[in-house]
C-alpha cells in the first residue's frame, strides 16, 4: 500500500530529553533541597512535599506534606521528620 | 546549605523547634501517637509525657476473605510518661502548624 502522501517521517524527532543532571547522588541530593519531592518508604508509603534539608543518614525534613497510600492521601502535616532508614528513595516531582 | 523558608539547616532542628510541644509521631506497627516531646538523641529516641498511643489493627473478614473485606480496629491507650526506641520510629510531625 504505497501512498505518495504519506507524510515523511519527521527529519528530526524530538530529541529526547537531555540528561538535565549528571553527578553524584550528593549533587543529586543538593538539587532537590528546596522543591518538591516524593519520598517513598520501604513500607510503600509516599510523602510528597517540598524538602526542606536531609542529613547523612538520610533523615528528611519535609514541609507541606501529603501522605499517600495506594494513592489516596491519608494525612498532611505542615512540617515533618522522616527517620532515614525507612526511606526508600527521594524522587524529584518538579524539573531540577 | 541554603536555609529555606523556615529556617531549619538539618532535619534534626525540626525536633529541637517541637521539645515541649505536642507531636505526632508514626511507629513501626501501625501505631501513632502524640505526647509532649521532652527530649530526643541522635537515634530518634525519645521521651514523650502524656501520651496517648493508637493503635490500628486490621483483621480479614473470615467470612469474606475473597472480597478482601476488612475491619479495622483501632485500640487507644494513654500513658503519662513514654520512652521510644528510635529505631521503632518513621516520622514525627508537629501537628499543630498542620
Amino acid at each position: 500500500m504505497e501512498d505518495d502522501n504519506s507524510p515523511p517521517p519527521p527529519p528530526e524527532q524530538q530529541p529526547p530529553p537531555p540528561p538535565s543532571h549528571t553527578g553524584s547522588p550528593t549533587d543529586f541530593l543538593k538539587g532537590v533541597v528546596g522543591k518538591r519531592v516524593i519520598v517513598r518508604l520501604t513500607s510503600g508509603v509516599d510523602y510528597r512535599g517540598i524538602l526542606s534539608c536531609l542529613d547523612g543518614y538520610m533523615n528528611i525534613a519535609l514541609e507541606q506534606t501529603e501522605e499517600h497510600v495506594n494513592g489516596a492521601v491519608t494525612n498532611r502535616y505542615g512540617d515533618a521528620f522522616i527517620r532515614g532508614n525507612n526511606v526508600l528513595y527521594i524522587s524529584a516531582d518538579e524539573p531540577l | 546549605m541554603d536555609p529555606s523558608s523556615s529556617g531549619i539547616q538539618e532535619p534534626f532542628d525540626l525536633i529541637r523547634l517541637s521539645l515541649s510541644e505536642r507531636v505526632f509521631v508514626k511507629l513501626r506497627g501501625d501505631r501513632q501517637l502524640t505526647g509532649i516531646l521532652h527530649a530526643y538523641d541522635g537515634h530518634m529516641n525519645l521521651i514523650l509525657s502524656d501520651v496517648e498511643e493508637t493503635i490500628m489493627i486490621v483483621d480479614v473478614d473470615d467470612e469474606n476473605v475473597t472480597a478482601g473485606s476488612k475491619t479495622v480496629n483501632v485500640a487507644k491507650r494513654k500513658m503519662d510518661m513514654l520512652f521510644v526506641r528510635g529505631d521503632g520510629v518513621i516520622l514525627v510531625s508537629p501537628p499543630s502548624r498542620t
